[in-house]
């Protein structure tokens, strides 16, 4: 099979240094002669990890660029993270689509990081939010080739040139014709015109078609490198210890156990740099290889301070403090939206009057729950860092790493080691999983100050007990909807979240301001609700938290969908139907992708065998649609058996339908796990499962059938890496009191659920 | 000194003999295709095959493999030709890649052992995070 190739370095890296010192033009090109064509381009940077309420921003300097070489190689310069979603493969899809050449002859190339050509990834936004940017920048390259072409043969005619497979044909003669290197050298030198001619979507050649991913071939011999795999003679490994208490302190350093080249303190760092002043909260231990490092690191005998508060991070008092706040928390109004001279706290006493009036004794009041949880991605934290220094005074900064922002590893290199921003290099690897762990910088970090201390080029590993011991945790989070129905509609709707903001435990949410994670999947339901609220009542703990996978909708899809099935049974409707007869006239998506869940599964769920029992659930998240119906048995007590899942995904114009379906079966796989099993523990401070033998996880066996059926679309594209994981829970909870006729309002399921297997 | 013989090729080490064999290939050889993922023998992702069994090299002594024929993800072919492998690309399994050749490792030594389909699946107990599972099942089924 022949494919597009996944290439490490870049045929021109001095591309990125002119990139750093130009700007781009009105157009948002910027164009030069780097033996060939180079065309520099701003894919927008994504904030939407970073901070709650952040647009989508364009900026002036370009961040990433095609190659094109006298020899004809087509290169893509990718400044993101490829950790399994593909996204490397599909924007180097949508660039071939309007550049005119075939899936085989371009490259991808993982750039070489750096302030200027890297951005973060999160969000489900890396391949959907950059589509428009990238048909642009393909269609200007081909332009300029076009323009070259008619230089050369003094025809200022576009139209009797034609761009196709990686040639410019002259249609008037076409034995006259260019590989795409012959011109690339001249296209630098001539004028973009103003008509880039975008491909009509109706003949898109590769654009929706289900092509190879670039990273593949790599990742079935061995050769693909993830950070962990960074390796060169002399390197040095080093393994952290954490204070096993979070909130702890390092007391005393302690002695270099024999074995071990050094000791180094870190520092305790909150999320992405900013740390608590001045505290060390782990110890790194250096030694000749990774087991040993760790040997001695978990030997050694380390004294804390350990202030009164780590006591309180404990799953039972926080359950109990959530449960207060849920009561008497001050909440704040997340919809409808305060009126005129209202502020959302002062909003919140007259529309909660208005609503409990409405409700009256509710049909039902419910309180669901769900657990911290942790990332667990497959390969543990890491990173490797090499430093020159010239006497006492670090000359360069060398790092490799699997990380989500390359932009936060160089920020915080600059901090640490005092040096320029050209001094300092970033290598983005392969990451083993991101899932939103490694968007963060503590592993960073403390890697960084270990090389300093050893000055010596180092590799620092998180061992699993350290990953699960120490994760930024999905936050817990309590919600109670009470609901009121009269003839089998909604009259009435109050539900009320209570939850940790990750925005402002970052100290970046404006006081008195609603976290917009913390509602999502809560707010801007598709269903009418009649007289209705919406409210979040922020829960502030200690335990760190994070971004986890679809983030805020993979807790409030939980307790709307499972709702909505609640009041469904009690009105003695169809689960489908009762959503149909909600449905506001404008969610048009919404309909569809229901409609289309009830027709896929119509067949079986007709003819379930004795002991089946289906359920569904559908949520928006990232502007994807997606509902989940899934079909179970249970064997015996305590055990269940997912059968099948079949999911209907609206993700609007659909660049790879391979990818949208891996990415569905995964969100599936993800979803399972933390319904099922998922839960992190915590006891007087300390994180109590800190390995796959106490953190159960679904099987190959045990994988149910999952059907993913895409509904097409001309809409513009939106994420699929996070959009499968919010519906699963309910579907799952829905189709179990079905089965059971027991409702399950707190996750995980059960913690012993067995499944059964092939 | 301890002797390996590690895809056909021989390399002699120094290191505490209770080094488990992962860390030897991982730190000391750089052969970085076999992962670490747990350290206790449950996530598979180390899996190796030593004399044609399959093992978790995470656990598995490098004083126990001296003398005897270990093969990783580098060595099980020279063009990724193994019918796994190509399976695996056909099918398009990988997703981040990691788990995968503790996988394709499992899944090529129950080949040898004469092993199909739901029996190797079964075999398997390897964890993925990234949900392969169900191309993971397409591609064993056509083998």
């Amino acid at each position: 099979m022949t494919m597009t190739t996944y290439t490490s370095t870049l045929p021109a890296d001095e591309i990125v240094a002119t990139l750093a010192t130009q700007k781009l033009n009105r157009r948002g090109f910027l164009k030069f002669s780097a033996n060939g064509l180079a065309l520099a381009f701003a894919l927008p940077m994504i904030g939407r990890s970073d901070d709650a309420n952040a647009a989508i921003t364009t900026q002036d300097l370009a961040n990433a660029y095609i190659h094109i070489s006298p020899n004809g190689t087509i290169t893509l310069a990718f400044g993101g993270a490829e950790m399994g979603q593909g996204s490397m493969s599909g924007l180097a899809q949508i660039l071939a689509e309007e550049l005119m050449v075939d899936w085989t002859q371009i490259s991808v190339a993982q750039a070489l990081a750096n302030p200027v050509i890297s951005y973060t990834t999160g969000g489900s936004s890396a391949v959907s939010r950059r589509y428009t940017t990238l048909r642009t920048a393909g269609a200007a390259a081909r332009e300029l080739l076009v323009a070259a072409a008619m230089q050369e043969t003094g025809d200022s005619n576009r139209d009797n040139f034609k761009a196709d497979n990686a040639k410019i044909v002259y249609l008037p003669d076409t034995e006259i014709w260019w590989e795409y290197g012959e011109l690339a050298s001249a296209a630098a030198g001539m004028t973009l015109p103003a008509d880039l001619r975008l491909t009509n979507p109706a003949n898109f050649r590769l654009i929706g078609k289900p092509l190879p991913r670039v990273d593949i071939p790599a990742k079935v011999d061995g050769s693909a490198k993830f950070g962990i795999d960074i390796w060169f003679p002399g390197m040095v490994f080093a393994a952290i210890k954490h204070c096993p208490t979070i909130g702890g302190t390092l007391k005393s350093m302690p002695a270099k156990p024999s074995g071990a080249i050094a000791v180094v303190a870190c520092t305790a760092s909150n999320t992405r740099g900013s740390v608590i002043a001045g505290s060390k909260n782990a110890v790194a231990v250096v030694a000749s290889n990774t087991w040993l490092a760790s040997r001695l690191a978990k030997k050694m005998s380390v004294s804390w301070s350990l202030p009164v508060s780590t006591a309180n991070v404990d799953s039972a008092q926080i359950l109990t403090y959530a449960q207060g706040q849920l009561g008497s928390g001050v909440a704040l109004i997340a919809e409808p939206l305060p009126p005129a001279g209202y502020t959302p706290q002062s909003f919140a006493p007259v529309i909660e009057a208005d609503v409990a009036k409405a409700i009256g004794t509710p049909t039902l009041d419910a309180t669901y729950t769900v657990p911290y949880l942790a990332h667990a991605t497959m390969e543990v934290l890491n990173c490797t860092v090499s430093i020159v220094y010239s006497g006492t005074t670090p000359v360069s900064c060398e790092i490799w790493a699997p990380t989500q922002s390359a932009t936060a590893v160089a920020t915080n290199a600059a901090l640490l080691t005092q040096l320029p921003a050209s001094a300092i290099t970033v290598h983005t690897t392969f990451l083993g999983g991101g899932l939103g762990r490694k968007i963060e910088q503590d592993y960073i970090w403390q890697a960084i100050e270990v090389a300093m201390a050893v000055r010596k080029p180092v590799k620092l590993t998180w061992m699993r007990e350290e990953d699960f011991g120490h994760d930024q945790y999905r936050p817990l989070a309590l919600t109670r909807v009470k609901a009121k129905l009269a003839g089998g509609k909604i009259q009435a709707w109050s539900y009320r979240t209570v939850s940790q903001s990750i925005t402002a435990q970052r100290g970046r949410l404006k006081a008195g301001s609603i976290d917009s994670q913390a509602i999502e999947g809560a707010i801007h339901l598709p269903y009418e609700l009649g007289n209705y609220l919406v409210e979040w009542v922020p829960l502030d703990t200690g335990v760190p938290v994070g971004y986890w996978r679809s983030v805020g909708a993979s807790i409030n899809s939980f307790a709307v969908e499972s709702m909505m099935d609640e009041l469904a049974k009690t009105a003695a409707i169809d689960p489908f139907t009762f959503r149909y007869n909600h449905l506001k006239s404008e969610d048009a998506r919404a309909l569809a992708t229901l409609q289309a869940a009830d027709l896929l599964s119509s067949s079986w769920r007709k003819q379930l065998p004795a002991g089946h029992a289906w359920g569904v659930a559908i949520s928006q998240a990232f502007g994807t649609w997606v509902c989940e119906v899934v079909e179970i048995s249970q064997p015996a007590v305590g055990s269940l058996r997912v059968h099948r899942v079949d999911c209907v995904v609206d993700c609007g114009t659909v660049i790879n339908p391979a990818s949208v379906e891996a990415q569905m079966q995964g969100s599936i796989l993800h979803g399972l796990n933390a319904t099922l099993w998922g839960e992190a523990v915590f006891k007087a401070g300390i994180a109590t499962k800190l390995n796959f033998n106490s953190n159960r996880v679904m099987r190959v066996s045990e994988m149910p059938t999952v059907r993913v059926h895409i509904i097409p679309s001309t809409n513009p594209p939106s994420g699929i890496g996070e959009p499968g994981v919010p519906p699963l829970a309910p579907a799952l909870a829905n189709a179990y009191a079905r089965l059971s006729g027991i409702r399950i309002r707190k996750l995980p399921f059960f913690a012993n659920a067995t499944m059964g297997g092939i | 000194m301890i002797s390996l013989n590690v895809n056909n090729q021989n390399y002699s080490v120094e290191v505490d003999p209770a080094t488990p064999l992962l860390w030897v290939l991982r730190d000391i050889l750089g052969l970085t295709g076999t992962k670490y993922g747990c350290g206790i023998e449950v996530c598979g992702a180390c899996t190796v095959m030593i004399d044609g069994q399959r093992e978790h090299s995470c656990v598995f002594d490098v004083s126990s493999a001296a003398g005897k024929k270990v093969v990783t993800i580098e060595g099980l072919s020279v063009d990724a030709s193994h019918p796994a492998q190509q399976a695996w690309i056909k099918h398009q399994v990988p997703q981040c890649g990691y788990c995968q050749p503790g996988m394709i490792m499992a899944c090529a030594s129950a080949m040898k052992a004469g092993h199909y389909g739901n029996e190797i699946l079964s075999e398997m107990k390897h964890i993925c995070i990234c949900g392969t599972y169900s191309r993971i099942k397409d591609a064993v089924r056509e083998l």
